[in-house]
């Protein structure tokens, strides 16, 4: 018993030195502020974009959509049980997909564009094809212990999920197996994105904790800190060199990943509602969040500063998504609609 | 649980906390003057092709409701 004990206290003095090295790592890097850095870049102006298309179908809260690759179908998942494939173009519906279980609360387009994939409270990733006569399910993957808060493709036989059961998983989807798992969050993963070269991913969780992840070996190579809520949504700068990150205690960050820290917080005292979503313009430069507070507001990524909203919903946003066209942005909302800015 | 098995549980988490900050402490960090320049840079290089920036002429934009002509 001594001798375990003298090991744990080995091995927590160990912990708090490589803590301590860590910061002073990081302390030692950070010359500057971002903001300030940027104080001699012009600046945006006000962002005004028009309200283009309401699209009405969902019967119940929207909780996700995912761009399809060609800028133009969009998937919207919604607690009235069905994903819905819009041609954002004309605004028709192009498939409906019945759930087998309504409570829904991610969804991915693959790259292709053949397949999508959903999942939520069933702890259940389900993957379908598009493509046939009538939407047919390919596979069900099942393996998470907790619910299903976001899973993206990587092609059209590999998908990663994120779970509240604090783990992430890499499927193969020619098996339907897991390929790797991926551990280290202590809360509830919450939302995940895959780098621009798809070496690399990040998720968000409960723990108000941001990593960063190897796709192919499972290892956590980076731990980003800061929030002090639930991270509920993560992205990518399109660089691949940053991420952005927005949470429940209302702000929104930006991390750069080679100064390994917190470069910008996007914090307003005047919006006191939780981050549920968000995205990036093509350019990196403008970021869309949605919020608590019905709006999708939009900040100016490098001088942190707010410089427009997109008021129009009745109910919390709670997915928003740029298309890789980059010609309009997307909000979906518990009000049951999506609608189409630019 | 015998304390047994929970203090080698404690004892296998605690190697694996000290094995993954191990991991983190090793990487090499550049000074957020070199990011921070590098991103404004990325901003500055793709802003002439950011649409949401930019504006969508009405002509091309594809989400804007085509309303019928008429010829009078």
């Amino acid at each position: 018993m001594a001798s375990e004990k003298a090991e744990i206290d080995a091995l927590k003095k160990e912990c708090d030195g490589l803590r301590t090295q860590i910061e002073a790592a990081r302390k030692a890097v950070n010359d500057g502020s971002m903001t300030g850095a940027s104080g001699g870049v012009a600046s945006v102006g006000r962002v005004q974009l028009k309200l283009r298309k309401t699209l009405k179908g969902h019967l119940a809260k929207i909780y996700a959509m995912h761009w399809a690759t060609d800028s133009k179908q969009m998937v919207s998942a919604s607690q009235d049980g069905k994903l819905l494939v819009w041609d954002t173009h004309t605004g028709n519906k192009l498939v409906a997909v019945p759930l087998k279980s309504a409570w829904v609360m991610s969804v991915a387009f693959a790259p292709s564009g053949n397949l999508v994939a959903s999942g939520g409270l069933d702890n259940i990733c389900t993957v379908y094809n598009i493509k046939a006569a009538s939407p047919k399910t390919l596979r069900e993957l099942d393996a998470h212990t907790g619910y299903l808060s976001c899973c993206r493709f990587l092609s059209d036989s590999e998908i990663l999920t994120a779970s509240g059961d604090t783990t992430c998983c890499l499927w193969d989807l020619e098996t339907g197996k897991q390929k790797v798992v991926f551990t280290n969050h202590i809360g509830d993963c919450m939302s995940l994105a895959l780098s621009p070269d798809m070496n690399t991913f990040i998720s968000g969780a409960c723990d108000s904790l941001a990593k960063l992840w190897d796709v192919r070996d499972g290892t956590c190579k980076q731990t980003f800190s800061g929030h002090t809520s639930d991270i509920n949504a993560i992205a990518f700068f399109h660089s691949g060199n940053a991420i952005i990150t927005g949470s429940d205690d209302c702000a929104c960050k930006m991390y750069d990943l080679r100064s390994d820290q917190e470069v910008i917080n996007y914090q307003d005292t005047s919006l006191n509602a939780g981050v549920t979503s968000l995205a990036l313009s093509s350019s990196g430069r403008l970021i869309f969040a949605g919020y608590d507070d019905f709006n999708c507001h939009i900040w100016d990524s490098l001088k942190g500063e707010k410089v427009g909203v997109l008021s129009g919903h009745d109910n919390r946003v709670s997915c928003t998504g740029v298309p890789e066209d980059g010609l309009g942005v997307c909000t979906g909302s518990w009000d049951s609609f999506l609608k189409l800015w630019n | 649980m015998s304390s047994k098995m929970q203090s080698s549980s404690s004892i296998a988490q605690a190697r694996r906390t000290v094995r993954q900050l191990r991991i983190e402490a090793s990487i090499e960090r550049i000074k957020i003057s070199k990011a921070s320049s590098d991103l404004m840079r990325y901003c500055g290089e793709h802003a002439k092709n950011d649409p949401l920036l930019m504006g969508v002429p009405a002509s091309e934009n594809p989400f804007k409701d085509k309303k019928p002509c008429t010829v009078l």
